[in-house]
């Protein structure tokens, strides 16, 4: 079993420190949106911090799961969106980020990217005292191309270790690609059958932030609420549907959910249609139409008599 | 005089999401030339087809469709220059999506008919429902509709019973 | 009465019951994930881990249905769900941070009104509790006065033993009638030892203290820094043992359709949002301050019960690693 070596966490969460103070002694930002120690032991939490004293409580570690863009989103009200916010950014974050000022949600100069050269996060936190681990290291991380980000105003020093390991999420859309439609729509039942409609998917989701949810609405009802077989089939595809051509592909859904739906293979798999029939695909560059609000006219219409 | 309507054993529910300048305009050129066309449709007339929401589709099938028809106008005839443009990036992005998730496309048929392609028209509904109707019920939305968590389940069987009663 | 039953044995009475009809849930794996859900033979049961979502899903289904409407021209028929006819059920190796949960529920569903649907699925449930033998670090029940071999809640209690096989000990006429009815099973107890119970390292929490805190400090910018972090999901409340909020929805087409009784969440924004647009509890921190008040405060004030028995489900499942042990905890010390 490949462990994965993480020592270089710990240089980066002192960097992370001084940085954060210094940015908020100067007045450089108002907040700062990072990670923080919780209780039990390698867990972690997201945390708002207003004071250059707080800066000590930042850290990056194997637990920083959270993509924090989420925090940054106008659904939540409760973070101040008044002047320059310092956040702390994985690769995966970092794309959430320029997704968000893609689609005008966000703008680079109210931002302080402080980016992480990361090697790899956990793929759940339900037990964070857990080492690193070819196993137990997010699948996303497997197929990251952004471990070292870039454009980022602050970058702590340290050199990603990333061994090449098996690409899951790949292995497994193959996998049920090659199943008949009867077998993968027995697979989705059941998948989806264990939801049990708490929305955690789309709460850490950066791109859910409409003011309200379709799936909220009951005038008209275009799916079911009921936590019943039917309406969470409903409510994935939608979810998956609205997330095309957008999710980039930080797999909060996937880790959060509590009943394990495996809710990121439905985005890999839009991922990996999108990047074949338009050449679209989430990155670092910030794009102003996303490949679901464009067109060409030449696109590919085979499907259509 | 209409000729004998051929009698079968499942006559499928077909929806047609169209738009109201082309698909509708040419499926109401149908009606006035008098063609014939298998009368499982049944028509929902949308401003254009970038209206028309794959969650309308979803919807569908949720709600007993065994096929479903979207059409509109041909690239380049759009009454607001661009709208199918956009949905056909959309369908081409929801059809994959139903067929991962294992919906079977045979029953989703997608089509360009002008205001002058009556003919189109017919032959799109026709063919649709032969194919749907050779298909059977689609039983797995129908199915899942049905189903229900253990937990509020209630398998007695007087209770079936007065569930099918009713 | 204390019994002895052997694990074979024990397999025989969950493979009868089921034989004879009987709904039996029990822990189990499914796609992946150890929940509570009917059994079809006693070879699918989860012993060694707690189940995602608790047990109270027996009696407070996650949706069920309470009336059916169809339209006939212009009269509506209504029909209503008979509660006579739900399944009796064997829910069976229920851990204690669960079935302690269950007197605390009955308060409040047999209180001002008397829920038909809950009461009975309730009276038409056997609990088969089961001793903890395993925790992690997000087990709490010690700290909020629960043990790991807690008997509230059980019908008929099972221990562990060193050398296999399990101690039953009933608690109420429905355990007995089990026992009886399947005596030939059960033989004598031993002297043979349980198995070491978890214990989970955490110091108790005093509740009245707690309560005390809560009682004055409602608006306190503690709930700010505490609760800013949370996203507002529903996986606490849906995951907890002893959360009970449910709302109703008319589902259907204009013909016919249900209405049903679905579990909610006061993390929703939706939970408290008026019809006139205007939300009382405004942002997160006011939500989260109320899973807080209602399980040490508001529920204590009604009941004198606490709505928590230390499962640390959703210390284990908040997607922001909010940590309500260490929030009460933390409270406990204050002043």
């Amino acid at each position: 079993m490949t462990m994965i070596d993480t020592t270089s966490y710990t240089l980066i969460s002192e960097a992370i420190k001084t940085e954060a103070k210094r940015i908020l002694t100067d007045g450089t930002v108002t907040a700062v949106v990072g990670y923080a120690a919780a209780r039990r032991k390698g867990s972690v939490q997201p945390i708002v911090i207003t004071t250059p004293e707080d800066a000590d409580k930042l850290l990056f570690s194997k637990g920083a799961v959270n993509n924090l863009a989420v925090y940054l989103t106008k659904a939540k009200k409760e973070i101040p969106k008044t002047g320059r916010i310092g956040i702390v950014v994985k690769g995966c974050d970092l794309k959430a980020l320029v997704g968000l000022m893609g689609e005008s949600q966000l703008k680079r100069e109210n931002l302080y990217l402080i980016g992480i050269p990361c090697s790899g996060v956990l793929g759940s936190i339900i037990q964070p005292d857990t080492e690193l681990t070819e196993d137990t290291i997010a699948p996303k991380c497997l197929e990251c191309d952004v471990h070292m980000p870039t454009g980022c105003d602050f970058i702590p020093q340290g050199a990603p270790i990333t061994p090449e390991l098996e690409k899951k999420y790949a292995a497994e859309i193959a996998r049920l690609e090659a199943l008949t439609p009867a077998e993968r729509w027995s697979y989705w039942k059941e998948q989806f059958s264990k939801c049990i409609k708490c929305y955690a998917c789309r709460q850490v989701c950066p791109f859910c932030f409409c003011e309200q949810c379709l799936c909220d609405r009951n005038k008209p009802q275009m799916v079911e609420s009921t936590p019943r077989p039917a309406g969470n089939f409903a409510w994935h595809v939608i979810r998956a549907m609205h997330l095309a051509g957008r999710c980039a592909g930080c797999a909060e859904c996937e880790r959060v959910c509590p009943m394990d739906i495996p809710l990121n293979l439905l985005n890999r798999k839009m991922a990996k249609e999108l990047k074949e029939l338009y050449d679209h695909e989430a990155g670092l560059e910030i794009n102003e139409k996303g490949p679901l609000s464009m067109f060409n006219e030449k696109d590919d219409q085979s499907f259509i008599k | 005089m209409h000729p004998e309507k051929q009698k079968h054993d499942f006559e499928p529910k077909i929806i047609a999401f169209v738009c109201t300048w082309c698909t509708y305009a040419g499926a109401d050129l149908a009606g006035t030339s008098r063609m014939q066309y298998p009368s499982n449709v049944r028509v929902l007339k949308f401003p254009c087809t970038g209206r028309i929401d794959p969650v309308f589709i979803l919807k569908a099938f949720q709600q007993g469709a065994d096929g479903v028809l979207v059409s509109g106008c041909h690239p380049g005839d759009c009454h607001y220059i661009a709208g199918n443009f956009h949905a056909r990036r959309r369908f081409a992005t929801f059809r994959k999506l139903l067929e991962f998730v294992g919906v079977d496309l045979q029953r989703l048929q997608f089509s360009w008919v002008s205001a002058a392609e009556g003919g189109k028209w017919v032959e799109m509904v026709t063919d649709l429902t032969e194919r749907v109707r050779g298909m059977g019920p689609m039983v797995e939305f129908k199915e899942l509709a049905m189903e229900e968590q253990w937990s509020g389940a209630i398998n007695t069987e007087e209770l079936k019973e007065a569930y099918e009663a009713i | 009465m204390q019994k002895f039953i052997t694990e074979q044995n024990f397999n025989t009475l969950i493979d009868r019951l089921i034989g004879a009809g009987k709904r039996v849930v029990a822990p189990k794996l499914n796609a992946g994930t150890v929940l509570y859900e009917p059994l079809s033979g006693s070879g699918e049961m989860v012993l060694d881990q707690l189940p995602r979502r608790s047990g109270k899903e027996a009696f407070f289904p996650l949706c069920e249905d309470i009336v059916s409407y169809e339209k006939e021209g212009q009269k509506v028929k209504l029909t209503d769900i008979d509660p006579a006819l739900f399944p009796e059920t064997l829910l069976v190796a229920v851990r204690p941070c669960d079935t302690a949960a269950i007197p605390v529920l009955d308060a409040v569903f047999s209180w001002d009104y008397k829920d038909q649907f809950f009461l009975e699925r309730r009276n038409k449930t056997t609990i088969i509790g089961l001793a903890c033998t395993s925790s992690d670090d997000a087990c709490f029940c010690t700290a909020v006065g629960i043990s790991p071999d807690d008997r509230r809640g059980s019908d008929l209690f099972m221990t562990q033993l060193e050398g296999g096989g399990y101690l039953c000990e009933t608690h109420s006429e429905k355990g007995e009638a089990l026992l009886t009815a399947h005596a030939e099973l059960f033989t004598e107890p031993n002297s043979q030892k349980a198995k070491p119970l978890a214990k989970p390292e955490v110091e108790k929490v005093d509740l009245q203290k707690v309560k005390a805190w809560l009682d004055n400090n409602f608006e306190d910018p503690a709930w700010d820094s505490i609760a800013t972090r949370c996203v507002g999901c529903g996986a606490c409340a849906f995951v907890c043992p002893a959360c009970h909020c449910f709302d109703i929805v008319d589902e259907g087409t204009e013909k016919s359709g249900k209405r049903r009784k679905n579990w909610d969440a006061c993390g929703f924004w939706k939970f408290t949002h008026h019809a006139s647009g205007h939300n009382p509890r405004d942002g997160q921190p006011k939500r989260y301050r109320n899973r807080i008040m209602h399980k040490f405060k508001y529920y204590d004030d009604k009941f004198g019960q606490t709505l928590c028995t230390g499962c640390g489900r959703c210390i284990r499942l908040c997607p922001v690693g909010i940590d309500i042990a260490e929030i009460v905890g933390d409270i406990s010390r204050k002043n």
